[in-house]
């Protein structure tokens, strides 16, 4: 028993941390001071903000967790909701994720085509891509878990491609603070930014893997304010780099940063960073695979590594889908606001839980 | 009672006889008639001469002092010991069996290493005799706690082999891993250590070595103080030493002879040196088939004038003069050395000059592939190097396939790869996938000596 347990237990805290901080960054960062851009030259304080928000929302999700040391989302939705409502939800997030992780990938490799491979089209890289995320996946989430520490300390040093936009910009654009008028103007931005943040709430699922479960808040929370930082940083640069037009309009800015560098020797460094990226695609991609695979097990009660097989073989028919790119981002859309619900769900379970202690006292 | 033994001694005849180089002998000494057995290619005539046959026509009980005597019905033990060098004494009359080590096969002496030479520090390599090699360690840590356990293997050769370890040091779990694997062998014969290390390795299909491998003596008894477990083989140079990680694959003992700033540089030189090799020639092709606009416009001018009398395509163009290169390696560590020189400079000017004036390469590719076959040789033990040649060859054809995208997805390939890898169940990427924070000191730079003093994570010694 004791063997099987410290079996179980695989996530030392600097796992945790990077876990964390290196889902979190996907695409999104480098689309976030566009979807900011209704705030103008004041969004640059707006990770801060949604660094707070992650924070208060992620200790629902820990005190969630702890009530079921040894059981993830999936298992606690079963148990709390019955089995079959249970098991709906679970589909549900399952298919969202698959969804999410379509709409990251798919993202990505236009991206890729429109930067790097031109004259291309995008199945081969795909498939590439795919079966190197199985193989990292099958690995399970240990081998995610270092796969996000490497990723954070390969890539990190990409933050120093901004300093040449950080010479060119201009401190002004900081001034006045606060400068924006409505209320609309914010959540519009909070609705669409909050999205590149988002990541840590897979805790829920890798929490029983956890070994210092007690201190797993504290050092979430660690990897969330790395994240927070390096978004803050970007948005704060690029802010002093753009003008408030350049930031609604110019799509992947951040990219546009790199592209302030001038070196003798490489013309240009955006290129570089955008393949680089794939190391943050696929820590981002491999830890929500492995979530949607735990899903599936879950759903189905029993596991198999084909599963993750047929996840990925769906994923790649959703990304190759024959339907116009107008549909495939409405989908991909919905499936993000699908993942606000994730955050808040833990809310509604805590309600459940306490309802059904209070008939347990009551009886 | 007597005729059962004589019949043993039949038998044991029997066994042995068409063995040509078996020599049978009677004597009739002071303690009746004795016949003699020995094999005459293991043994030395001085040695017999001094250990036998002086004893028995001077004082027989001299014999019975150095000798030990065997069970006469075990005859499979008793071949097994006169293929091992021993010689047998059979007393007809209380027909009684002795054996007597005599072994003095032809050994090699202690020559300096050719495949993992260093400037500074001391020369001597191991030997293909497995005394020989654990008395040069043995020199070293003279500590009682240093033990060796002796085992054979290879179900036709039964080779000997030793486990050497520390016993205050070594982690249990791992000892204990190890010996389990090694009993577990079920393979007919070895005849080098480096077929027991790959039987032994966690991932066989990897193509990264997972034991390392060492033939100085420095270095293995280095690994020892730190908790390592050594194996040596009969007639095998080479000693694996397990656990290891990928950062020591780096590492020389000369690191620890040199001064602390020149070893820290001479260690980061090779460990870029391993990405650099990989990455070269694979980001040539991507810079040329994919994006040529990341060069900058004076030395893109000069590589398409390089490249104007080349008719293939640039992936083609790498994968000949990489095979080329590869085959003047092979064949130059093949061929006899004198005329091994003659085809490396031939070699050498034909590749260098007139491919590239015959239009079949370009010049600067020249350039790009001799710096990576250089970098190539880098690594302190050989095995790396091998590995880097492999490995180049996935970085190549991805390259080939997306350019940047499919050279970062390679790389991404080999870090996922590397952190999935164990050795002896212990995770290959440390210090990188932190065991313990310390290990930095001893990792790509190396800190002054004293601050040396900890055993590395991977080793889970039991004393810090």
């Amino acid at each position: 028993m004791s063997t099987d347990k410290s079996k179980r237990k695989l996530l030392n805290p600097y796992h945790v941390v990077f876990l964390a901080q290196s889902v979190m960054i996907g695409t999104g960062i480098l689309s976030l001071p566009q979807q900011l851009s209704s705030l103008g030259y004041s969004q640059a304080f707006m990770p801060l903000l949604f660094g707070v928000i992650a924070s208060v929302t992620l200790y629902p999700m820990i005190w969630i967790n702890s009530k079921y040391p040894n059981e993830n989302l999936f298992r606690i939705n079963e148990i709390l909701l019955g089995k079959w409502l249970g098991k709906f939800i679970n589909l549900f997030f399952v298919i969202q994720f698959i969804i999410f992780i379509a709409g990251i990938i798919s993202n990505y490799m236009h991206l890729i085509q429109s930067t790097a491979l031109q004259e291309q089209t995008i199945t081969g890289p795909v498939l590439c891509f795919l079966l190197l995320l199985v193989y990292i996946v099958s690995g399970g989430i240990k081998s995610i878990a270092r796969f996000c520490i490497l990723t954070f300390f390969l890539t990190i040093g990409m933050v120093y491609f901004t300093h040449w936009a950080f010479e060119k910009g201009d401190f002004s654009h900081f001034l006045p603070l606060y400068n924006f008028f409505s209320v609309h103007d914010f959540y519009e931005a909070i609705k669409r930014g909050y999205l590149s943040i988002l990541g840590y709430e897979l805790i829920m699922f890798y929490f029983p893997y956890i070994v210092d479960q007690k201190k797993a808040y504290r050092h979430t929370l660690i990897g969330i304010w790395i994240s927070i930082l390096i978004c803050f940083i970007t948005t704060a640069i690029s802010v002093m780099y753009y003008s408030e037009w350049q930031l609604e309009n110019v799509e992947f800015s951040v990219l546009n940063l790199f592209k302030a560098g001038e070196f003798s020797f490489i013309e240009r460094i955006d290129i570089f960073g955008i393949t680089l990226w794939v190391f943050l695609i696929l820590s981002t991609v491999a830890a929500y695979l492995w979530c949607a695979k735990k899903g599936v097990d879950s759903l189905l009660s029993k596991k198999s590594n084909a599963y993750l097989y047929i996840l990925a073989i769906i994923i790649f028919f959703v990304v190759k889908m024959p339907f116009s790119r107008d549909f495939q981002e409405k989908l991909f859309y919905g499936a993000n606001y699908v993942a606000y619900m994730l955050i808040l769900w833990p809310i509604l379970l805590i309600m459940v839980y306490a309802l059904r202690k209070k008939k347990q006292v009551q009886l | 009672m007597e005729e059962k033994k004589q019949q043993a001694i039949e038998k044991i005849k029997e066994k042995i006889q068409e063995i040509d180089d078996v020599v049978i002998k009677e004597m009739v000494t002071d303690a009746g008639i004795v016949t003699i057995f020995y094999f005459s290619s293991l043994i030395e005539k001085m040695t017999l001469q001094s250990m036998v046959f002086i004893p028995l026509v001077n004082h027989v009980n001299q014999i019975f002092q150095v000798s030990e005597s065997v069970d006469l019905e075990d005859i499979d033990v008793i071949i097994q010991k006169l293929n091992a060098g021993q010689t047998l004494l059979f007393f007809h009359k209380p027909a009684l069996l002795q054996v007597i080590d005599t072994y003095s096969a032809p050994t090699r002496s202690i020559t300096n290493t050719e495949t993992e030479s260093t400037v500074i520090g001391p020369q001597d390599a191991f030997t293909e005799s497995l005394e020989t090699n654990i008395s040069l360690v043995k020199r070293r840590i003279q500590n009682p706690m240093l033990k060796n356990e002796t085992r054979t293997v290879g179900t036709e050769t039964n080779i000997k082999i030793s486990i050497l370890y520390m016993d205050n040091i070594v982690n249990k779990e791992n000892l204990d891993r190890l010996r389990g694997r090694i009993d577990n062998l079920q393979y007919p014969f070895f005849t080098d250590i480096s077929e027991l290390k790959q039987l032994i390795e966690d991932n066989p299909l990897s193509p990264f070595p997972q034991h390392y491998m060492s033939v100085r003596p420095d270095s293995v008894s280095q690994y020892l103080v730190d908790g390592r477990i050594v194996i040596f083989m009969d007639n095998s140079q080479a000693a694996i030493v397990c656990p290891t990680s990928f950062f020591e694959l780096f590492v020389s003992v000369e690191d620890y002879y040199n001064r602390w700033t020149t070893a820290s540089l001479l260690r980061m030189l090779r460990f870029f040196g391993f990405f650099m090799t990989i990455m070269i020639t694979p980001m040539y092709i991507s810079a040329l088939t994919f994006h040529p606009e990341i060069l900058p416009y004076e030395l893109l001018l000069n590589l398409q004038e390089s490249r104007s009398k080349v008719p293939f395509p640039p992936l083609v163009e790498v994968l000949f003069i990489e095979l080329i290169i590869e085959v003047l390696r092979e064949a130059g560590s093949r061929m006899p050395a004198k005329v091994g020189q003659t085809i490396g400079i031939v070699g050498g000017i034909v590749i260098g000059t007139a491919a590239v004036e015959a239009g079949l390469l370009s010049n600067i590719l020249i350039v790009l592939v001799a710096t990576s076959a250089l970098l190539s040789f880098l690594p302190p033990i050989f095995l790396l190097s091998n590995t880097s040649r492999f490995i180049r060859y996935i970085f190549i054809l991805s390259a080939g396939l997306f350019g940047l995208y499919g050279l970062m997805l390679a790389f991404a390939w080999l870090f996922a790869h590397l952190l999935r890898l164990n050795s002896l169940g212990t995770p290959y990427m440390t210090p990188v996938v932190p065991r313990k924070a310390r290990d930095l000191f001893d990792g790509i730079i190396r800190f002054p000596i004293k601050y040396l003093n900890e055993k590395k994570g991977i080793s889970r010694a039991q004393k810090k």
